[in-house]
């Protein structure tokens, strides 16, 4: 297997069996029979307003396609989009973009502020996030050392953004040109999934560099962090839970 | 590794494929959204007269101004939006000419605008609660580039822009005449009263 799809599996064991949505610029009847060839079913598909861009909702797909499809994901032949499992998960994502109808693929001044308040919030608590360039904002990442109920990462995911908008709203800018979006969301669990690391932006084919205090990683050297990451960065789930009390006394 | 790059297929591969849409054709979306009862919710984090502004400019079918993509009053149409495809009824001659299509070995593609992130249980229900049979679900919110990407002929939807650029791209667009349809430019879609219409029309 190829070591990247390894530390993709390696990265979360809590991702729903089976589920994946595939976002790709292949489309018709054709591409679609071989999609679902090795086992699974169509539960909708899309055609994005992005040229044609078109993204597929899988379900019942057995462990070894999956792989398959892992491999082709890393081959950037297509992103693959996971599913957060429906009660624990051992990582959790900040999903940050550039809420704005046009130009969004900009990363406007509002985010990156956000952005550093939030790793310096999550550093303080004790939390080392790996942040990931995801096309029009960033995909800020946590990995635990052990499944956690998904209220807690919900509440400690609300009350960290909290803090990370903060700033804005003192210096009287705008906060809603920040979106975020919380994975897993207790509210939303089944409806969405989120790109894996290693995937390339529809819009603009950008690899999901890993952001580092320094800058961009280039793909090498952002597939190395991301496994330095797992083996030295997961982060205690005793943590995560002092830190929702800090959290908790502060608000 | 994967075939067929472009993905482009020839369009008489399969001579029998339909798209049918959903709301305004196959259900009284609009009947629904103007007559229906949204009552007020405090857990929504609206304040109650924003609410009702909202509604007005919901059922108006108008938007708030904003140049935000993920806002209060988007998420507050979302959700009246979800009751509406719930509650919305099935036209009798719909599900007739669906059932219709079944039995005679058509391709039935749902297409729809409706974001099925967070509508495709819903619908799939509506559907099943109905008896509508189909093959696949999309959203689309283009759909004249869906059918021509897909190699589809036909095309069942109300939707003016569909109804007026569907020939343009070898589309034959039918739409269910509604009272919004009579400021129509000219165009070459076919507009019916009866999905028996319809029936006859593609068989052509």
């Amino acid at each position: 297997m190829d070591p990247r799809v390894t530390l993709l599996k390696e990265f979360s064991s809590d991702f729903i069996e089976g589920k994946a949505k595939i976002e790709t610029d292949q489309f018709g009847f054709e591409f679609l029979e071989w999609l679902l060839s090795a086992g699974g079913a169509l539960e909708y598909g899309e055609l994005t307003d992005t040229r044609l861009l078109h993204k597929y909702k899988i379900v019942d797909i057995p462990e070894h396609r999956m792989d398959e499809l892992m491999q082709l994901h890393v081959m950037k032949q297509f992103n693959v989009c996971r599913y957060f499992g429906a009660e624990k998960n051992d990582v959790l994502c900040f999903n940050m973009d550039n809420n704005h109808k046009t130009d969004n693929i900009a990363i406007i001044p509002e985010v990156s502020s956000a952005l550093e308040t939030l790793r310096t919030c999550l550093l303080g608590l004790g939390c080392e996030p790996l942040i990931v360039a995801s096309g029009r904002g960033y995909h800020v990442w946590m990995r635990l050392d052990e499944p956690m109920d998904n209220t807690l990462l919900y509440e400690f995911m609300i009350a960290t953004a909290a803090r990370a908008l903060l700033p804005l709203l003192v210096a009287g800018e705008d906060h809603r040109a920040v979106k975020f979006s919380f994975y897993p969301d207790v509210n939303v669990i089944d409806d969405v999934s989120l790109r894996l690391f290693g995937s390339q932006h529809v819009k603009n084919n950008a690899f999901s560099h890993v952001f580092t205090p320094g800058g961009l990683l280039d793909e090498d050297a952002s597939w190395k962090y991301f496994e330095h990451f797992i083996r030295n960065k997961t982060t205690p789930t005793t943590t995560i839970k002092a830190a929702l009390e800090e959290l908790r006394k502060a608000t | 590794m994967v075939p067929n790059p472009v993905g482009l297929i020839p369009a008489n591969t399969y001579p029998r494929i339909i798209a049918v849409d959903l709301d305004d054709t196959l259900n009284n979306f609009t009947e629904t959204l103007q007559h229906g009862e949204f009552p007020y919710s405090p857990a929504d984090s609206l304040s109650r007269e924003t609410f009702e502004h909202y509604l007005q400019l919901i059922r108006n079918e108008e938007s708030e101004p904003s140049d935000l993509m993920s806002t209060g009053f988007n998420y507050c149409r979302f959700k009246i939006h979800l009751r509406c495809w719930q509650e919305a009824r099935a036209r009798p001659d719909g599900v007739e000419f669906m059932q219709w299509l079944r039995r005679n070995q058509w391709r039935i593609v749902i297409c729809t605008r409706r974001d099925m992130r967070r509508a495709h249980d819903s619908t799939r229900v509506w559907l099943q609660k109905n008896d509508i049979p189909f093959d696949y679900l999309f959203m689309a919110a283009n759909k004249i580039a869906f059918c021509r990407a897909w190699g589809i002929k036909h095309l069942v939807d109300d939707s003016f822009f569909n109804i007026i650029h569907g020939k343009e791209h070898d589309i034959n667009v039918y739409y269910p005449i509604l009272p919004l349809h009579h400021s129509l430019p000219s165009h070459n879609a076919r507009g019916f009263q009866t999905f028996d219409e319809v029936q006859r029309w593609i068989q052509e």
